[in-house]
């Protein structure tokens, strides 16, 4: 292998921009990292190149571990956007300047500095400067001085980003000969999808300092593991459900979940439908899973092809996660392209012909803090993270006007801090609500920690309530901060909203190793539980047990399901108090009395309210 | 032809006859820049030069023969190439520093190099006096050390380094500031050390700043006077700076021993000057 | 042609390297191994107030230089600088290396003497009490002397425009005042009042304050003012060298100033202590002192003074008490709490 990373990571500023990066290049491959600007990839290429110090992790080149040699021993060549070509020096003596420095007699180097010239065809303007040079005759000049002392790796940091298109194009082709006929290792940064599948022999995609995925482009394309992955590269459409009975579900569609990503029972899934992977006609292919009728709401000619939009009515266990749906749209848009010359009905069934189910996501939550203090929910959701082992959003809420980057710092700040630095941090400005709604539609949260107030103060933060009633989002109102989450309460009822709040909580307790105490509230008038309450409550502790959690199930009998629920909660001593939720038109007609409210009013602990349609 | 004249294009002709009018407005203006120019600039020089020859070429050579004559200009002009040097290598350094590193108090420092400037010369003079003087904060323990630069050519040379510090600064510091850090770093990557970068790829791109710097340095070092009055102690062949010179022989009443190193100064500040305009407009016209 | 052009051209671009390499050649030579046969020569460090520049720069120094190498063969050298008394005082006092001050006032070496760069009043023990030479207070005037000005009284007179050293730096503007004073003082029926009025009048016409006699004038030698009280000596001395372009009066009642020699011991090292002894005992030999008459001083030997314009009542500043008195009670006293004080200046 010419290129090996082991493990490599660099802090700045208290954030992994370079987080444990391991990678092997081989021997004349041409590596492309590809990330967006600020993932992290251009201090992948300083690190190899020693023009970074990297905080842990090695660096070996060619068998030689380099991790401790400054840039310069490491003996690669690099390129830069820039091409900062030293403009005091002709184009030859730029291309020399390498050899000058290991010494070789100047006839030789004449010899190297024309040979050069040749290859990257500006033979003769040996005598120019760069002044007199266009950028991308620079960047040649500049790819030529990096080459010109034979390192045998070659470093490009986005070598192309500077130039137009044409040229561009120009310059890959005449980077991939050269590459090739001198056999030279190379790692090219780039944020370019189109230059990465034409020039890599392997791509690796990296986000927020990390590696995510390495493989051809076909490879990365077609069988993409991760979200980032899948939308970065190519359209498509990634829908989002949940692991039911080991398959995967999104509303009335359920899908097989491939045997090398394994998922845990309960938790979310991800299936990519790339737009080729769309049937649309009426009725169904034989065999081929379908989606729903829906219409179609967009049409894009492109020559050969038409790129459409078919919108899907709402389903409950279904949601959309990339695109991000246009604010306020609560049905599915699906991505599909059909030859131009074929007319379609308004109105087609939706088919797969095939799809990607994801690797299951990390569970994603989101908190907000006015201003930059260290708040209960922000503990709270703090450390559920870290115990689930998800990745937290925390969502700055700065009033109109105000410095949005100087609370994005000062948050960050209060993170490290607080050792939480792998937290993100956003900040939007404008009334919280819409706010909250909004960062909550446009990236997917498993769950919402919000103040353990009812009705907050508005104009500070935004109700938990609020998103609960305009959200499909679970929200948990923290009310403490317990040192571990270990006994769950979940209260179910039975029915629909029975089936949600048992397995979201029982996903949750799986992952915190807590114990469940499944309730049922019974009248006190009642002579026995119902055969039908037992059967849902032993439905309930099966599922658990699927799960992994260890849980029972218990029947109070009360004369209000609130005086059972609350006197549980006070006897078992629970940490977390999880409910349902009526979703649709049944929320609407019970509005703000029903019991789940009458729970997050009269009890003193953190409560969890799942939608049934979350 | 028609009563109407067509409108014709600008014709050669015209063009020509239009820039003459251009020429002919410029007349004014220029003549008054000339007329303010005359007493305020131009007639003092040449009163200097007329003064210098009054008694002739032979009593010119005569006055700027003299020993003294001769040691102060010497003596300035020694000062004045070691100001530069010294201060091409310092204020090189300096510039460094504040353009590449982020530190604290990095702009308090910006203001404060580049403090000379802004305070009067006699005033350096002082503080020098007050803190090296064998009644000075630090002098005070040094001198029964017979360690004393006050009243030595090493105290000129320190007040000249002090108050022409900032001219490196100024014009090498913008330089630095242009090039990225990649710039280095492309070198580095190639194998050079950090000196051999400073001296392969820094210092040829910054030769403009410097040269410029250092004639300037040169310049106001050999007509320094408000701090080396504070300092030399002002002694005849031994600490007596041209300026100081010129400045002591005015003062005796000799006028024509003190015009005609005063006229060498001027000249040598002209040709300084005439060579340093002459090097960043051809350096201008390369970039 | 075409390579006319490039030498040309070669010259143009050399021309400035030429030219400061030129000048750094011309700046190092004397510094340079070859030119320097032996090592630097020793040297006496002299400050002096400004009106004896040239007496001891190229009458009194190249005597003793002969002299000594004479009778040691050692060449040593003159480091001298030139000042107002006042401002020569304060670089003393800053600490400049004299090892030798000239002062015009000895109020200066009291000074000096008070912050205890010397003895008290260590210069008493030297011949004639430190005094090496004197010259008396007179007055210059325009050739011709369009304003008739005979005595200091004159000065007053309206239209007069007089060009005057200032007290605060300039040993000789003291040494003046204590003459204007003096002359009114002096005259019959005059006294302290007397001493008033001409002081009053003289300075009510004073245009111009140079730092130091000798700048003062400078100042009247480019054309400014009508009179110009200054040292006896100064006007001869350009007289002898053509140079005098003004007319000498000569009051009736003038004094005679003192000028005073003092010892800086401190920046004697031992061994050049006898140097200096021999520099010290010879201001008063006849070689120097007849130097100083060559330029225009007068001698502290009253006897060889006899070809100097004879004064009718010449007087000095031990008739109004030494210089101590002098100062507070004329200097600070009357033309400055007063005179000063009612012109408004």
């Amino acid at each position: 292998m010419s290129i090996v990373l082991d493990q490599l990571t660099k802090v700045y500023g208290g954030r992994r921009v370079v987080d444990r990066v391991s990678l092997e290049v081989g021997d004349g491959e041409l590596f492309v990292l590809l990330g967006s600007s600020g993932s992290g990839k251009s201090t992948v290429l300083r690190l190899i190149a020693g023009l970074s110090r990297e905080n842990s992790g090695t660096i070996t080149l060619f068998g030689r571990d380099v991790t401790h040699l400054p840039a310069q021993e490491r003996g690669v060549g690099f390129v830069f956007q820039n091409y900062s070509i030293f403009r005091h020096m002709t184009v030859a003596k730029n291309i020399e300047f390498g050899l000058r420095l290991r010494n070789i007699p100047s006839a030789e180097r004449r010899k190297k500095s024309d040979e050069l010239l040749e290859l990257i065809g500006l033979g003769g303007l040996g005598g120019r400067f760069a002044s007199q040079l266009s950028g991308g005759q620079q960047q040649r000049v500049a790819l030529a001085r990096a080459l010109a002392y034979q390192p045998r790796v070659l470093l490009l940091d986005e070598p192309f980003g500077a130039l137009d298109a044409k040229i561009r194009a120009q310059l890959r082709r005449t980077l991939r000969e050269i590459q090739r006929a001198l056999k030279v290792t190379a790692i090219l940064v780039t944020h370019d999808q189109e230059e990465a599948f034409e020039l890599a022999d392997r791509i690796g995609v990296v986000e927020r300092g990390r590696l995510l995925e390495v493989g051809t482009g076909e490879e990365l394309y077609a069988r993409p593991q991760t979200f980032f992955v899948a939308t970065f590269l190519g359209a498509g459409t990634v829908l989002h459900g949940r692991c039911e009975e080991g398959r995967a579900r999104f509303g009335t569609l359920t899908l097989p979940i491939p045997s090398d990503l394994p998922h845990e029972e309960g938790g979310p899934v991800r299936v990519l439908i790339r737009p080729e992977q769309v049937v649309l006609g009426e009725g169904a292919p034989e065999r081929a899973p379908v989606l729903g009728r829906g219409t179609v709401v967009e049409q894009m000619f492109s020559g050969a092809t038409r790129r459409l939009r078919i919108r899907l009515p709402e389903q409950a266990g279904l949601r959309q996660i990339f695109p991000v749906a246009p604010f306020g749209e609560t049905g599915t848009l699906v991505e599909a392209i059909v030859p131009s010359d074929r007319t379609l009905p308004e109105e087609v069934d939706v088919a797969l012909k095939g799809w990607r189910v994801l690797a299951q996501p990390q569970p994603r939550l989101l908190v907000t803090t006015p201003g930059t203090e260290w708040t209960e929910p922000v503990a709270f959701a703090t450390r559920l993270t870290r115990d689930v082992g998800g990745t937290l959003a925390v969502l700055g809420l700065a009033p109109d006007g105000e410095d949005v980057e100087a609370a994005r710092k000062e948050i960050r700040e209060k993170l490290v801090e607080n050792d939480a630095a792998a937290a993100d941090v956003k900040v939007r400005a404008g009334s919280p609500t819409e706010q909250i709604l909004a960062e909550i539609s446009e990236s997917f949260y498993d769950l919402y920690v919000s103040d353990g107030r009812l009705d907050g103060d508005r104009r500070q933060m935004a109700s938990g309530s609020e998103v609960l009633e305009r959200g499909r989002t679970p929200v948990l109102f923290a009310r403490g901060v317990p040192r571990a989450v270990r006994s769950i309460l979940i209260c179910t009822a039975v029915g629909e909203p029975g089936r949600t709040d048992v397995r979201f909580g029982g996903w949750l307790a799986a992952r915190l190793k807590a114990r469940v105490l499944l309730l049922h509230v019974s009248r006190v008038d009642a002579d026995s539980t119902p055969a039908w309450v037992n059967a849902h409550l032993e439905r309930g502790v099966r599922t658990l047990h699927a799960l992994g959690v260890q849980g029972d199930a218990q029947v109070r009998p009360a004369r209000t399901p609130l005086e059972g629920i609350l006197a549980e909660a006070r006897t078992g001593n629970h940490d977390l108090v999880v409910i349902g939720r009526h979703s649709g038109p049944a929320r609407s007609v019970r509005g703000k009395d029903d019991v789940t409210y009458q729970v997050l009013r009269s009890i003193d602990r953190s409560v969890l309210v799942v939608p049934a349609d979350a | 032809m028609s009563a109407v004249a067509p409108r014709v294009p600008d014709s050669p002709a015209r063009i020509a006859r239009s820039r003459r009018r251009r020429e002919s407005k410029a007349g004014l203006p220029v003549g008054i820049l000339l007329l303010v120019l005359l007493p305020l600039l131009l007639m003092p020089l040449g009163a200097v030069f007329v003064f210098a020859l009054r008694g002739g070429l032979p009593g010119f050579w005569r006055a700027v023969r003299a020993p003294e004559a001769q040691f102060a200009l010497r003596f300035s002009l020694m000062i004045a190439f070691l100001t530069a040097g010294i201060n091409a290598v310092l204020g090189t350094f300096a510039a460094y520093v504040l353009s590449k590193y982020r530190f604290r108090g990095e702009r308090t420092l910006g203001i404060v190099v580049n403090l000379p400037v802004a305070i009067p010369t006699v005033v350096v003079g002082t503080s020098l006096l007050l803190l090296w003087g064998p009644i000075g904060l630090l002098g005070k323990w040094l001198d029964p050390l017979g360690l004393q630069p006050m009243f030595r050519p090493a105290g000129v040379l320190l007040a000249h380094l002090f108050v022409t510090f900032p001219y490196m600064l100024g014009t090498v510091k913008p330089l630095l500031d242009e090039l990225e850090t990649t710039y280095e770093e492309a070198a580095y990557t190639m194998g050079a050390g950090r000196w051999t970068t400073f001296r392969l790829v820094l210092l040829p791109a910054l030769r403009g700043g410097l040269v410029t710097g250092a004639l300037l340095t040169f310049a106001h070092s050999l007509g320094e006077f408000g701090a080396t009055v504070m300092v030399s102690g002002n002694l005849r062949l031994r600490t007596q700076t041209a300026p100081l010179y010129i400045f002591a022989q005015f003062e005796a009443g000799d006028i024509a021993q003190a015009n005609a190193l005063a006229a060498v100064l001027a000249a040598l500040s002209f040709l300084i000057f005439f060579f340093l305009f002459r090097y960043t407009a051809r350096a201008k016209k390369a970039a | 042609m075409f390579r006319r052009h490039v030498l040309y051209a070669r010259i143009r671009a050399l021309a400035p390297l030429a030219l400061m390499g030129g000048l750094l050649l011309y700046a190092v030579i004397p510094w340079l191994p070859i030119s320097t046969s032996a090592r630097p020569p020793r040297t006496i460090v002299l400050y002096g107030f400004s009106i004896l520049g040239d007496a001891l720069n190229k009458g009194v120094f190249p005597a003793f230089q002969k002299e000594w190498r004479e009778k040691t063969g050692e060449h040593i050298e003159l480091v001298s600088s030139f000042a107002g008394s006042g401002t020569v005082t304060n670089q003393i006092l800053m600490g400049v290396p004299a090892q030798l001050a000239l002062l015009s006032l000895e109020l200066d070496a009291m000074k000096l003497a008070d912050r205890g760069l010397v003895g008290p009043a260590a210069w008493h023990s030297l011949p004639h009490g430190g005094i090496v030479n004197r010259t008396p207070f007179i007055i210059l005037v325009r050739p011709g002397n369009p304003k008739h000005i005979r005595d200091f009284r004159d000065l007053g007179a309206p239209g007069v425009e007089i060009v005057h050293p200032d007290p605060l730096t300039s040993g000789g503007a003291n040494w003046a005042i204590v003459a204007e004073y003096g002359a009114g003082f002096r005259e019959p029926g005059g006294g302290a009042a007397g001493g008033f009025e001409v002081l009053r009048g003289l300075w009510r016409n004073v245009v111009a304050q140079a730092a130091s006699a000798r700048a003062a004038r400078t100042q009247f030698e480019n054309g400014f003012g009508d009179a110009l009280v200054t040292y006896e000596q100064e006007a001869l001395y350009d007289l002898s060298r053509g140079k005098l372009k003004s007319e000498i009066v000569y009051p009736r009642r003038t004094i005679l100033s003192e000028h005073t020699l003092v010892r800086i011991d401190h920046n004697i090292t031992p061994s050049d202590k006898p140097l200096i002894d021999a520099f010290v005992r010879f201001l008063w030999t006849d070689a120097a002192q007849s130097a100083f008459l060559r330029y225009g001083f007068r001698s502290v030997d009253e006897e060889r003074n006899g070809h100097f314009h004879l004064i009718e009542d010449p007087f000095r500043v031990s008739d109004f008490g030494g210089w101590k008195k002098a100062k507070a009670e004329i200097v600070d006293a009357v033309w400055k709490a007063r005179v000063l004080k009612e012109l408004g200046k």
